[in-house]
Parts: structure tokens; C-alpha cells; sequence
């Protein structure tokens, strides 16, 4: 089974797994406010990311460890997805090591952090590659447990406590009833493998089915902060750092989505036409309720919760379509979504650092630092799906493939709240562009990695939109 | 070559933009010049390449059958997975309707010299937009199309929350989100036509050779064409307009009511009223009743205010009755007046916004209440506004007596008793327009001259060639209309054929 040739697939994911190890090795080495850990985390990452791209993929896929641990297009592309929010969440996290932010004390050992981000950054890879539910399962935790340590990472910041308390005891709750849908899914095909699982499903359906799915959706309903279940998140966002907010609403969501999207085409692939009201039903609320949450939002980082609520609803409108259309209407829309939100975060960073994180420390913004005002309007507008910016590109293919399938009510529902949307996002760049300058306001000052990494993403933003680079290697070059 | 330079109208402002980012703001007559330049220089290209169709089109007249007769076409394979190209094209109708843009936006770089705030940032929008006006009027591919159409919300909200007078922030959020609205409705229906159509195709073209199913269109033509009103701002989808245009900068306002209000009624006439004829055969007639709304009130509410921009904003959207009553009729000559309606009031409202912003500039108000007599000051910009008075009342000799006339006449020829009570309706509106431009221009420009406005000066060079160019279109238009008309004619002869064509078994009693 293990050819050479095939073997090489395997190397990212083994560095992957060997990276935190080293980057927290690395501190019995050096002291504790040494750059070793940070350069070579840097260097890590995009190391990874590089190999990633090498592997020869047009062949098919690699599968590993008796066939639990597969490696596809799609999983390359999420591994893609990963590193990417990794590189970007810890550069983000960079500033927080320096000064504190928002009235929050200054964080440490940047080394554990590092490696934290690390773990569930495999965890998400797991996710992905996982063939059978066990690995499933183990990939699904070992993405979210750094992310409860990472958000009581302030250990003097009572807030932070706060949202950590929550978010585990959520996440309990949540983990608790995927291991009962998963059993359930066991006791009615006989078997962990989810080649098994799909011909016992094709096989015919049984109540345990159903009362499996529903505890799986219930269960990924939490990580993904679907209605009803997202009441944990506007918390868990204000109350951790703001970098551990960034990572969660980008890596976290990833892997939430990427474990949906495993199941619903995988397993659950003969009864996806079944359960597609089912899900056109958690899309069309969730993204109505993240809308309505954000209207009324004051707090920077809780109307990003509301914001990345909204668009866990939007994607979850493209799992209604076929296989291959969806799949790459969700990579193509997590690539931009991790753009246009770390681009909203470092701008939000750098609010943070001198002001408080909120809507009125945005005040003239455009006279102080214009450029940075246009960074917030591409961002904002990306979010808010305006051509012609990258935003619009992803949500037009997720609607694709939604209406691919003849659901264009919810298409209609969905493409309608965008306009609700909308309205929040530029009540955001009103804040910045449209009232004045108070005095009061302490000056913003950015160093040279921040400005370097807002003009990337800001063109990245804006390229990836109509420049079909992206978006047609992704669509043509790889094989679903 | 003309195809190139045909591409490039779209590409130069967002390469002005692109040029000017290292630019530093301080520096502002050098980046009003390579504005300016940048505005000329594609308004001599699309001149020059609306003679270019004028010439090939007379020749090829008799061929512009059922099929579109497209001029400089151009198709790139663009977004793989969804099929969608880069395809653009010119035809009589788009042609003139970018030239329009082209002098528009020209005009609105050279009164927007004085504008207030960071000139680095208005002129850049300023070409953002214009970027996705020409756009849309280019584009035959619907994604393409719906892009640019878009963007223009993108530029909007920050030019009039920025740079605006007034409750600028309730003006342009009010504009952006209707607008926004307004394009959802046109993004649904957009994927029904690709996968109802089953083409695999976005092209306006290819789309248009298929009949699509029913009972596809009989949901889809309604929800489009409404999208589409939004932004002509039809009636009862009227209410962001008044206050988005009151509260804009000039160029702005000329922008957005001479030429963005047209890209709704281009998108109802080349993409729901041909993509699907035999729903626009069955609703148009209900669309109608709407419209008195639109020819008869809005001149009355026009009659009651007293700011200048409201005044122009109620007249604009009378006028954009007509243009609906043009297409409504689904007469040949009915389309032809609507067509001209939109080029001749893009024209006449443009120069009616410019006039009012370079009056603001001086006296500061817009109420005419508070004017008067200002014509002995400003004898220029006052005989400006007057002809700007007298196009928009359809006098002979200006574009917009040959416009109305022919919507007139075209309406006239439907044979539905709603259309034509309508139709005398709107005729007798017209005394109506006449009353309150002329009161207007009146009380503002006439009787004694306050004491404040002493000092006040008439334009300078540059405000004075705007004005002329502007009226030099409306009195070219309105003397010798018939080339344009004939440009407009077999451009809109497939349109035409197409709706004659579609054979559906229309509900009797519609339309009387």
C-alpha cells in the first residue's frame, strides 16, 4: 500500500504533526522573551505550506494507515486553508506578546501559543483526512481542546475565564452528542469506515440513521454556531484575546465546516437529497439570526461573532448542491473568508492596541489614517458580498450551488439578508468615514509587519475578486 | 484596434485610480489634471467609436435581424466553474448610452474641482464608478453585468456620506441599501435564467436564442423587472432617489440620476423584457397603473417642494415614468422613444444638477425661497438652468420634445385602453412640468436680488464649457434626431422581433 510515490503525500501532515513539538521544544532552549520560538514557527509554517503545494495531486488521492488517513484535492486545499489562518493568526498574535490590548494585560509564552495553534491546526487536518469516524472524532477534539486553553489564555483577565467556562462546558455538551450520533452510526452499520457507512446508508434507511444525523448535526451545530446553537459565541469571541478570536472564527469554523462537509458528501452522501431540507433550514435560520444579531452590536469583536455567524448560515446554503460544486464553492469561499476576516482583524488589531474595541473608536478614521479607512471599507465590503471584491465571488458560487439544485427560495432568502447585512457592515464604515474626529482618541500607530501584512491582504482581498487566478486553479486544476 | 480601444473605455479609469494611488494628496492639481485627462481622453474614444458604429451600422441596417448586431465583441473565458466569460460588445443602443456616460462623467470631473475633503479619494471613486457604469452598459454576459452593476453601491455610499451635503449618511445608506435590494432580486433570478435556460451560459446572447419554461418566467420577469425599477426608481420603489440625490455632491447626482437611473431601464429592455419576452407580454401591461404614479404625481410633488435637488429629483423620476411607458407600450416606436428618453434626460438632468451645484457653490442654499434675482449675477448659470428647464419640459428644438413625443406616439399605438388613459394622462402632466420649472427658474432667477448675493460672480471657463457642451447635446439631439434614432432603431429591431415573436397564449381581459 505505502509506494514510495504516494508516501510523499503523507510528509506535510508528519511535519504538521512534529511542528509544535519543536516550536515548544524550543523554549527549553532559550529564554523567555527570545524570537527563536516565533522565527521558527514562521519558518515552519510556510515551509509546510510550500511542500503542500508540491504535492503531485492530479493523480488522485493517497490513502495511509489501512486506509483511515486519506489525502484529496479537497483536503489539500483545506490543509491550504489551515495554514494559511495559522501563518496569519500568529502574526496577528505577535502584537498581543508585546503590549496589552483593549485594557487587557500584555499575553505570554508565546512558544506554548504557537504551538497550540499548531495542534488545531492538525486537529483540522485530521478532520479532513479522517476515512473512518474514529479519526473523525479524534481530529474534530484535537482541534477544538487548544482552542479552550487558548481562549483563558490571559490568565489574570476575568472575561477571558468567563468565555472559557462557557465555551468548554458548550463544547462538552457538543462533543457529547456527536459521540452519541457517532455510536448511533455505528449501531447501524456495523462498522467505523466510512466506505462501510455509505453502503449500509445506500442500503436503506432506519430510525437509528435519522436519530444519528440528528445528533450529529446537533453536535456540529455547536462548533459551527448554527441556530440554535450559537448562543455561546458572541461570549466566547468578546471574552477570549482578540488573536485566539481571529484563529477561532477562521480555524475553527473551518474545521467545523470541513467536518460537514466530509459527512454530507462521504457517509451521508445516498441520503444527502433527504436531509437537504433539513439543512436549508439550519442555513436559512442561522444566517438570518446572525444578521439580526449584528444590527444591534456596539463591540467590535461581538459583531464579528455575529458576522462569522451569518456566514456559517452562507455556506451551508452551498452543501446543498452536488458534490463537486460544493465542495469547491466551500474551499474557494473559505479562502476568502479567511482573507477578508483576518484583514478586518488586524485593522481591528490595531483599534485595539490604542483604543477600546468599539464602533466609536473607529471615529475619523478616514482623515487620520485613510489607508487604513480603505482597508476597513475593502474588508467590510468583502464581508458584505460587493462585487467587485472577493467576498461577492465566494457568496456568488455558494449561491451557485445552492441554486444548482433547484433551491432558489433559499438562494432568494439568502441573497435578500445580504442587504441586512449590508446594513451593519456599513454601519462600520460609517463609523470610520463619516463621523468626525474626537479628540479624545488616542493616535493610531502602525509598525512595519502590520502595514505590510493590511496592503497584502487588502490587494489579496481585492485580486482574488476578478482575477480568476485563484478561483479557476482551484475550480479546473483539481479533481473532486 | 477599435476592439481594443473599445475594452480599454472601461480599463482607463481604473488605471487613472491605480496611477494616482503614489500620488500624495496634497497634490491636488496635479491629480485633478490627470483626472480630467483621463475623462477626456475616453470620452474621444467612445466619440469616436459611436461615429465607428454610426458607419458600419448604416451599411449593415438591412442584416440587424433576430440576432444582436454586435460591434467589437469580445469573449475571454473568465470564471471557469460557473461558466461565466468575459463578453463585451457594442450595439446602437449601448454605444450612445456610453457615450452619454462618457460626457457625464467628463462634465463631473470638471465641476468637481472645489470639492471639499480629500480629492485623492473623490476622484478615485468618481472613476470607480464611471468604471462600472461602462461596464454595465458593455458587459453581455449577465455575471459580468451584474459586477459592474453592483459596484456602483460599493462607490456610492462612500461619495455621498463623504463628500455630501445635508443628511448625507441617511441619504446614501438609504440610496445604497434600495439599491442593494433592488440587485438581490436581479442575483436570484439570475440563477434561475442559467439553470432554467440550460445552456450552461451566462451570455446574453446565447440565452436569448432559448425559450425559457413558463412558469420560470412568470415568477422570474416580475422579480427582475422589479429589481431593475429599483434603480430607475419606479414607482413605489421611488423613495431612496429624492433624498440620495439631495444629499450627494453634484457630480454625484449627475452620476448617479443622468446616467445610473438609466442602467435600470436598460437592464428591464436587453435582459427581462428579452431574455424573457413572453412574461414581459403579460405583465407589462399591469406595470402600467404603476406608472401614473410616477408621470402624473411626481411632477405635482415636484410643484410643492422647494429645495432645488428635490425639485430635479421629483422631475427625474417623472421622467423615468416615461421611459417606462416607452417600454411598457412594446411598440417598436414605443421602444425607440424610451431609448432616446434615456440619452436625451441622462443629457438634460445632468445639466440640470451641474447648474444647481455650481449655484450652491455660491449662494449656499437651495431653497429657492431664499434666492432671487441671481440671474443679474450669474447670467450664465442662470440660462443654463433655464435650458435645462426648457429640455425637461419637452420643448421643440431640445432632445426632450422628440423623446416624449415619441414614447407618445408609441404609447398611443397599443391598443389597451389603460395604456392610453395613461398615456393622455402623462401628455397633460406635461403642463404640470411646465408650471413648476418654470416657477422655478422664476423665483430663483428673477425679482429683486438679496442683499448677500452682491457679490456673487458667474461662472468661470470651466463651468461655462460644461454648460455648453451639454446644451450643445440636447440641441443636436433635438434638431437632427434621426441619426440617432437610426442607431437606436436596429439595435432595437431584435428586441423588438423577439417580443413579437413570443407566441403565448395571453390571458384574455389583460390589458384591456
Amino acid at each position: 500500500m505505502l509506494d514510495l510515490y504516494n508516501s510523499t503525500f503523507i510528509i506535510p501532515d508528519l511535519l504538521l504533526l512534529l511542528f509544535p513539538f519543536i516550536v515548544i521544544g524550543s523554549r527549553l532552549f532559550c529564554t523567555a522573551q527570545s524570537k527563536v520560538p516565533w522565527r521558527i514557527a514562521n519558518f515552519g509554517f510556510v515551509a509546510i505550506f510550500i511542500v503542500l503545494n508540491f504535492i503531485p495531486l492530479a493523480s488522485g488521492e493517497g490513502r495511509f494507515f489501512i486506509s483511515n488517513w486519506r489525502i484529496d484535492d479537497f483536503g489539500v486545499l483545506m490543509r491550504e486553508v489551515f495554514l494559511i489562518s495559522a501563518i496569519l493568526g500568529i502574526w496577528f498574535a505577535k502584537d498581543y506578546f508585546e503590549h496589552g490590548a483593549d485594557g487587557k494585560p500584555q499575553m505570554h509564552q508565546i512558544a506554548e501559543f504557537i504551538g497550540a495553534i499548531a495542534f488545531a491546526t492538525f486537529g483540522g487536518v485530521t478532520v479532513v483526512s479522517a476515512c473512518d469516524m474514529l479519526t473523525f472524532f479524534l481530529g474534530l477534539e484535537i482541534a477544538t481542546i487548544p482552542m479552550y486553553a487558548l481562549t483563558a489564555w490571559n490568565k489574570k483577565d476575568q472575561l477571558g475565564s468567563e468565555a472559557a467556562t462557557k465555551y468548554i462546558l458548550m463544547g462538552s455538551v457538543a462533543t457529547a452528542f456527536e459521540l452519541f450520533g457517532f455510536s448511533y452510526l455505528y449501531g447501524f452499520a456495523g462498522s467505523l469506515h466510512f466506505g462501510d457507512i455509505q453502503q449500509a446508508v445506500a442500503a436503506g434507511t432506519s430510525p437509528l440513521l435519522w436519530v444519528a444525523v440528528l445528533f450529529l448535526f446537533c453536535g456540529i451545530g455547536f462548533k459551527l454556531t448554527l441556530f440554535p446553537f450559537y448562543t455561546w459565541a458572541p461570549d466566547v469571541y468578546e471574552g477570549a484575546p482578540t488573536p485566539v478570536t481571529a484563529v477561532l472564527s477562521v480555524t475553527s469554523k473551518a474545521t467545523a465546516i470541513a467536518f460537514l462537509v466530509v459527512l454530507v458528501f462521504g457517509p451521508f452522501a445516498p441520503i444527502q437529497e433527504q436531509i437537504a431540507p433539513f439543512i436549508a433550514l439550519l442555513a436559512g435560520t442561522t444566517l438570518f439570526v446572525g444578521n439580526l444579531g449584528a444590527l444591534k452590536q456596539s463591540r467590535l469583536r461581538r459583531f464579528m461573532a455575529y458576522s462569522s455567524i451569518a456566514q456559517a448560515g452562507y455556506i451551508m446554503v452551498a452543501l446543498l448542491g452536488p458534490a463537486t460544486t460544493a465542495k469547491t464553492a466551500i474551499v474557494y469561499y473559505l479562502f476568502v473568508y479567511a482573507v477578508s476576516n483576518y484583514l478586518a482583524f488586524f485593522i481591528f488589531g490595531i483599534i485595539g492596541h490604542h483604543r477600546e474595541e468599539t464602533f466609536a473608536s473607529l471615529r475619523g478614521l478616514s482623515k487620520q489614517n485613510p489607508s487604513l479607512a480603505i482597508a476597513l471599507a475593502i474588508s467590510m465590503f468583502s464581508l458584505a458580498g460587493i462585487p467587485p471584491l472577493a467576498g461577492f465571488f465566494g457568496k456568488f458560487h455558494l449561491f451557485f450551488s445552492g441554486a444548482s439544485t433547484g433551491h432558489y427560495m433559499l438562494v432568494a432568502f439568502a441573497v435578500l439578508n445580504n442587504v441586512l447585512a449590508l446594513f451593519y457592515y456599513i454601519q462600520l464604515i460609517k463609523s470610520a468615514w463619516v463621523e468626525d474626529y474626537d479628540g479624545h482618541l488616542s493616535p493610531l500607530r502602525l509598525t512595519r509587519r502590520q502595514r505590510g501584512v493590511i496592503v497584502a491582504l487588502s490587494i489579496a482581498v481585492v485580486a482574488l475578486g476578478f482575477i480568476p487566478f485563484l478561483s479557476n486553479n482551484i475550480f479546473a486544476g483539481f479533481s473532486f | 484596434m477599435d476592439t481594443i480601444l473599445f475594452n480599454l473605455i472601461w480599463v482607463i479609469p481604473l488605471f487613472t485610480v491605480l496611477a494616482c494611488i503614489p500620488i500624495p494628496e496634497s497634490h491636488a492639481k496635479l491629480l485633478r489634471g490627470i483626472h480630467t485627462v483621463s475623462a477626456s481622453v475616453v470620452l474621444a474614444i467612445v466619440c469616436y467609436l459611436t461615429f465607428r458604429v454610426y458607419a458600419m451600422g448604416s451599411v449593415s441596417a438591412s442584416e440587424a435581424a433576430a440576432p444582436l448586431l454586435l460591434r467589437f465583441f469580445t469573449d475571454i473565458p473568465w470564471l471557469s466553474m460557473i461558466g461565466a466569460h468575459y463578453i463585451v460588445g457594442a450595439d446602437g443602443l449601448n454605444i450612445l448610452l456610453l457615450a452619454l456616460t462618457a460626457f457625464i462623467v467628463w462634465a463631473g470631473v470638471l465641476v468637481s474641482y472645489n470639492i471639499k475633503g480629500n480629492q485623492k479619494v473623490f476622484f478615485a471613486l468618481i472613476q470607480i464608478l464611471a468604471t462600472s457604469v461602462y461596464g454595465v452598459y458593455m458587459s453581455f454576459d449577465l455575471v459580468l453585468f451584474f459586477v459592474f452593476y453592483e459596484m456602483e453601491a460599493l462607490c456610492m455610499y462612500l461619495m455621498i456620506a463623504c463628500y455630501g451635503s445635508g443628511r448625507r449618511d441617511y441619504g446614501g445608506k438609504k440610496l445604497t441599501l434600495t439599491l442593494a435590494f433592488g440587485s438581490s432580486m436581479i442575483l436570484a433570478t439570475l440563477f434561475g435564467l442559467y439553470f432554467e435556460g440550460g445552456v450552461n451560459s451566462w451570455s446574453i446572447t446565447e440565452l436569448s436564442k432559448i425559450t425559457l419554461p413558463m412558469e420560470f418566467q412568470m415568477w422570474a420577469f416580475p422579480l427582475m423587472f422589479m429589481g431593475f425599477a429599483v434603480s430607475s426608481s419606479l414607482f413605489p420603489f421611488h423613495f431612496w432617489s429624492p433624498d440620495g440625490h439631495s444629499s450627494a455632491p453634484t457630480a454625484v447626482s449627475m452620476l448617479a440620476a443622468g446616467v445610473m437611473m438609466k442602467m435600470g431601464a436598460y437592464g428591464c429592455l436587453r435582459v427581462a423584457m428579452f431574455l424573457m419576452p413572453e412574461a414581459a407580454k403579460i405583465w407589462l401591461p399591469y406595470v402600467v397603473a404603476l406608472l401614473i404614479f410616477n408621470v402624473v404625481l411626481g411632477p405635482f410633488i415636484a410643484l410643492r417642494h422647494k429645495d432645488l435637488k428635490y425639485i430635479t429629483a421629483y422631475s427625474s423620476i417623472s421622467h423615468l415614468g416615461l421611459i417606462f411607458l416607452g417600454l411598457a407600450a412594446l411598440t417598436p416606436i414605443g421602444l425607440r422613444g424610451a431609448s432616446l428618453q434615456m440619452i436625451s434626460h441622462g443629457f438634460l438632468t445632468g445639466l440640470f444638477f451641474a447648474t444647481i451645484g455650481m449655484i450652491y457653490e455660491r449662494t449656499h442654499t437651495r431653497d429657492i425661497t431664499q434666492m432671487g434675482g441671481i440671474m443679474r449675477k450669474m447670467p450664465f448659470l442662470g440660462v443654463g438652468f433655464v435650458l435645462a428647464g426648457f429640455a425637461g419640459l419637452g420643448l421643440p428644438g431640445f432632445s426632450g420634445f422628440i423623446a416624449e413625443s415619441t414614447i407618445f406616439i408609441g404609447a398611443f399605438q397599443q391598443d389597451s385602453t389603460l395604456t392610453r388613459i395613461v398615456t393622455t394622462l402623462a401628455i397633460l402632466s406635461i403642463t404640470t412640468t411646465a408650471v413648476y420649472i418654470l416657477q422655478t427658474a422664476n423665483r430663483m432667477l428673477h425679482g429683486p436680488l438679496p442683499q448677500k448675493y452682491e457679490s456673487l460672480s458667474d461662472g468661470c471657463f470651466r463651468e461655462k464649457l460644461v454648460i455648453v457642451v451639454l446644451v450643445a447635446c440636447l440641441l443636436f439631439i433635438g434638431i437632427c434626431p434621426s441619426w440617432i434614432s437610426d442607431m437606436l432603431d436596429w439595435s432595437i429591431a431584435p428586441i423588438f422581433e423577439k417580443i413579437s415573436a413570443a407566441t403565448q397564449p395571453v390571458v384574455s381581459g389583460i390589458g384591456g
